[in-house]
């Protein structure tokens, strides 16, 4: 199409009939272009850490070596895909034991990115969230233990953690409050419990200097706690399970980083809150719960919280003209 | 003796003997020195070792490393004790999980699917008492103090901590 | 049938387009005598999310004229000039793009025009037009976001139903998704836009802002193939381009001084080759469009969306629109964009956007003609839609 021109005419008309997709613009990359990533069952549901009976084998190349799909000698069950999140994959097989399940995160080669690159952030990535997951567990912050890691060839054996996530979790309690009116007289109590174990379980993170860098309410689990208390003590009659119950384990530290800076603690919060306002609008409102509970989870917390201000304010009011 | 496939390295099987009260540690270390075809095992302080997982991940990462072309030592087996170090010291990594001159409780391992010839040759040279390889046994024989010292944890008797070393493991040499 | 007249220059492009949507079902009755500032506007209709093939409304683009701002190669482009720019051009816009329409003021339902967010003199010069034009031909005026008109333009042309929208230009870099009558942020850049990073570049390398330094460095960039290393700013669904931009300057000068033998070659590590500005060009569209593909995928997996839309004028960018195809195509989803035509500022988007809000009753008095520098997509009421 012709450049140079300053003044560009456009004096199309077309019919009554509507526009079609074709009509001045490109459908751009269509489905016939397969490339390496020939999935033929993706989890198209929710995103929850759970195994999808619908998964079927994915092909050999799928998977970096010396993972195979198919049960080799010592596994009890084949490997399965889970979900296929924006950078990487994750599968669900067993690690060093039939009985040690394990999520394998796999960070494909991205075709769109130029091979230089794309090997070397892969490898960045893969180490850095391993160090972090390893760093976490040490200062016991609640995140899956590591058990193995290829950064050459892309992947990370993680623990693998039961559970669902926040996201779900709070999805599932619309659900839950209509099944359970008539038992249920909390209000939004256990919605509030929620953002306060959340807010302690950034604090925590935050504290032993690590940013998590992608929290959604996708990164979030809520572990379940071991049934039968220790002590032989009861559980008490009149606390409810809500959908709420468990331990807030943090996942999927793929764009974790390793910093103290009040401003990257604000960022994270940030995240996270954005995350909340867009995922879930109708309990934005009980956001400041998860700051309250973060602000009284550490010292210089606060500090944290008052940056986030300025955050905020970078996020409404700049202009990104420089 | 017990046969482990490792899932994913299953045509590698590992066959591990855990061997209490060993007599000829000296005699075992000798033959590693040698290069003594006949003795190619992993032999394994079992003072150190936390558990079957701490073990077996050891195994994961030396034969992998072997297979994706990284290996850093002789052969697989010594591939296992070095994988077992959170450093790249060879000869500290021998000091701290292998077999010294008085190591009392040893984990065999050879990477090989002849069990029961495996099993007769370690029987026959390995002057201790075979044990179940378990967890609880494990534990039972375990030093805190040296395990502390190789890994530089605090305390080695948490979930903690084991995961933590794990984790190192896998981070080596990145 | 309702026509409106929009007017765009947020930046350096002014726009004017004359749009007109087919009729509502129920204006039958609406009589062409009615002063429009006093009639009631059609009753609300919204737009069928779930229906593929129909794009709601149907459109038609009876005029579409922009004329641009070009500064010389090495400068950026000032308020106070692009302002007088547009005072200089607009009239003459509006007359012609009248003309091309064929269409009579009495015609016309509404006055739309830019309210930001962009330049505020250049906004300012043509919202005075609008003003004028309002109060000349007695038509309600409509302020429109600027955001928000690239989405529904974008909307329109493609036939997209419900996709991530990247909206790429010289002012904005913003991740959306529509949510609850709202065009949602999911990230964005923290700093500055990636088409500011661009145009920026481009002025260190003197390369020319004719027709667009984008598209120069576009057409450069296919000649080079070395990819230097540049900081990879993603951060959760934002990215950051300040520090990407620091060292391509860096890098720039150095390439300047070295070809004017002030310093050695600078040769690539691997391949001893030396390094030319088509090679810088490569590395960073290379680099800021990977990181553009990267956000849009989070965001497409984290609301489990299977279309991109790209709007805005970086969204031209042939090497972008390919690279986010190969991104889509292995996640089973496709790809939309437009061309130069919609992409680009222009003043359609301004006149359709604002007839869809003028179509529910949406107007904007005089007294709140303002323009702002700082209008967030978020803000506006997409009332239109379900």
């Amino acid at each position: 199409m012709p450049r140079a021109l300053s003044i560009t005419t456009h004096n199309a008309s077309l019919g009554e009939a509507p526009l079609t997709p074709e009509w001045h613009s490109r459908t751009v990359a269509s489905e016939t272009a397969a490339h390496k990533m020939s999935f033929t069952a993706v989890p198209t549901a929710s995103n929850s850490y759970q195994l999808n009976d619908s998964n079927e084998v994915q092909p050999l190349h799928s998977l970096p070596p010396p993972f195979t799909t198919t049960s080799s000698p010592g596994q009890t069950s084949s490997t399965k895909l889970i979900r296929q999140g924006a950078e990487a994959l994750l599968y669900y097989t067993h690690f060093l034991s039939p009985s040690l399940p394990c999520a394998l995160k796999y960070r494909p080669p991205k075709s769109y990115r130029h091979p230089i690159l794309d090997k070397r952030l892969t490898r960045a990535r893969i180490l850095a969230e391993a160090r972090v997951l390893v760093r976490c567990k040490r200062e016991g912050v609640s995140v899956p233990a590591v058990l193995g890691a290829g950064w050459e060839e892309g992947w990370i054996a993680i623990e693998w953690v039961n559970g669902s996530t926040v996201r779900d979790a709070i999805f599932g309690r619309k659900t839950w409050r209509q099944e359970n009116q008539a038992s249920y007289e909390g209000g939004e109590k256990d919605l509030v419990g929620l953002m306060h174990k959340i807010g302690c379980a950034v604090g925590k993170l935050h504290q032993v200097g690590v940013i998590h860098g992608d929290l959604t309410t996708s990164n979030l689990m809520l572990r379940p706690t071991v049934s039968g208390a220790e002590g032989g003590e009861e559980p008490s009659a009149t606390s409810a399970a809500t959908p709420f119950d468990g331990t807030i384990t943090l996942i999927d530290f793929g764009l974790a980083a390793q910093s103290s800076q009040e401003e990257d603690r604000a960022v994270d919060l940030y995240v996270l809150e954005r995350a909340f306002g867009s995922t879930h609008p109708e309990v934005e409102h009980l956001f400041p719960e998860v700051l309250k509970a973060y602000g009284e989870s550490y010292k210089g917390a606060k500090v944290v919280l008052r940056k986030l201000e300025d955050v905020r304010m970078r996020g409404r009011k700049k202009s990104m003209i420089g | 003796m017990e046969t482990i496939l490792l899932p994913h390295l299953g045509q590698y099987p590992l066959q591990v003997g855990l061997f209490l009260d060993v007599q000829n540690a000296r005699y075992l270390r000798q033959q590693l020195l040698d290069g003594n075809t006949e003795f190619e095992y992993a032999f394994l302080d079992a003072a150190v070792l936390l558990s079957r997982e701490h073990v077996l991940a050891a195994c994961f990462r030396a034969i992998n490393d072997i297979l994706q072309g990284r290996m850093k030592s002789k052969n697989v087996h010594s591939e296992i004790v070095f994988s077992l170090s959170p450093n790249n010291n060879i000869s500290e990594c021998f000091r701290r999980f292998g077999v010294g001159e008085t190591t009392k409780n040893i984990v065999a391992i050879k990477v090989d699917n002849n069990a029961s010839q495996i099993q007769e040759h370690l029987q026959n040279h390995v002057q201790g008492q075979i044990v179940p390889f378990t967890d609880e046994t494990l534990a039972s024989l375990r030093d805190e103090a040296r395990v502390r010292k190789a890994y530089k944890v605090d305390s080695s008797s948490n979930e903690e901590a084991e995961a933590f070393i794990i984790g190192s493991m896998a981070l080596k040499g990145s | 049938m309702p026509i409106a007249i929009g007017l765009e220059g947020s930046a350096n492009k002014l726009g004017v387009g004359v749009i007109h949507h087919a009729a509502y079902p129920h204006s039958s009755h609406r009589s062409r005598q009615d002063s429009p500032l006093s009639s009631s506007p059609p009753p609300p209709l919204k737009a069928s999310d779930g229906d593929a093939s129909l794009t709601w409304p149907p459109v038609r683009i009876l005029a579409n004229l922009r004329h641009t701002y070009v500064s010389p190669p090495g400068s950026g482009f000032l308020p106070k000039d692009t302002a007088a720019h547009h005072r200089r051009w607009v009239v003459r816009l509006v007359k012609q793009a009248m003309k091309q329409a064929d269409v009579r003021i009495e015609d016309i339902d509404c006055v739309c025009f830019t309210k930001g967010p962009g330049m505020g003199a250049p906004l300012g010069a043509v919202a005075i037009a609008a003003r004028m034009l309002s109060l000349l031909w007695n038509k309600p005026l409509v302020g429109v976001n600027h955001c928000v008109g690239h989405i529904e333009m974008g909307r329109s042309i493609t036939g997209a139903e419900n996709p991530v929208v990247l909206y790429v230009s010289g002012g904005n870099t913003q991740i959306i998704a529509y949510s609850a009558q709202r065009y949602r942020i999911f990230g964005e850049a923290l700093d500055i836009a990636v088409g500011n990073c661009l145009d920026r570049f481009a002025r260190v390398l003197n390369i020319s802002n004719d027709p667009a330094p984008g598209y120069n460095i576009e057409q450069m960039a296919k000649k080079g193939n070395i990819l230097v290393e540049l900081p990879y700013a993603v951060k959760g669904m934002d990215v950051s381009f300040s520090g990407i931009l620091a060292r391509i300057e860096e890098l720039a000068h150095r390439l300047e001084s070295s070809a004017q033998g002030q310093s050695e070659p600078w040769k690539d590590e691997d391949t001893g080759e030396v390094i030319t500005r088509e090679d810088l060009c490569f590395t960073l569209q290379e680099t800021v469009f990977a990181m553009l593909v990267e956000i849009t995928e989070r965001a497409m997996a984290h609301v489990g969306a299977k279309q991109v839309l790209i709007v805005g004028g970086v969204g031209c960018n042939m090497r972008l629109q390919e690279m986010m195809g190969m991104m889509a195509a292995e996640r089973g989803g496709s790809v939309y964009a437009t061309d130069e035509r919609f992409c680009i500022d222009n003043g359609i988007m301004i006149a359709h956007a604002g007839l869809l809000a003028w179509g529910m009753g949406f107007k904007t008095g005089l007294d709140e003609s303002g323009c702002t520098q700082r209008f967030r997509t978020d803000e506006v009421w997409i009332n239109w839609r379900d």
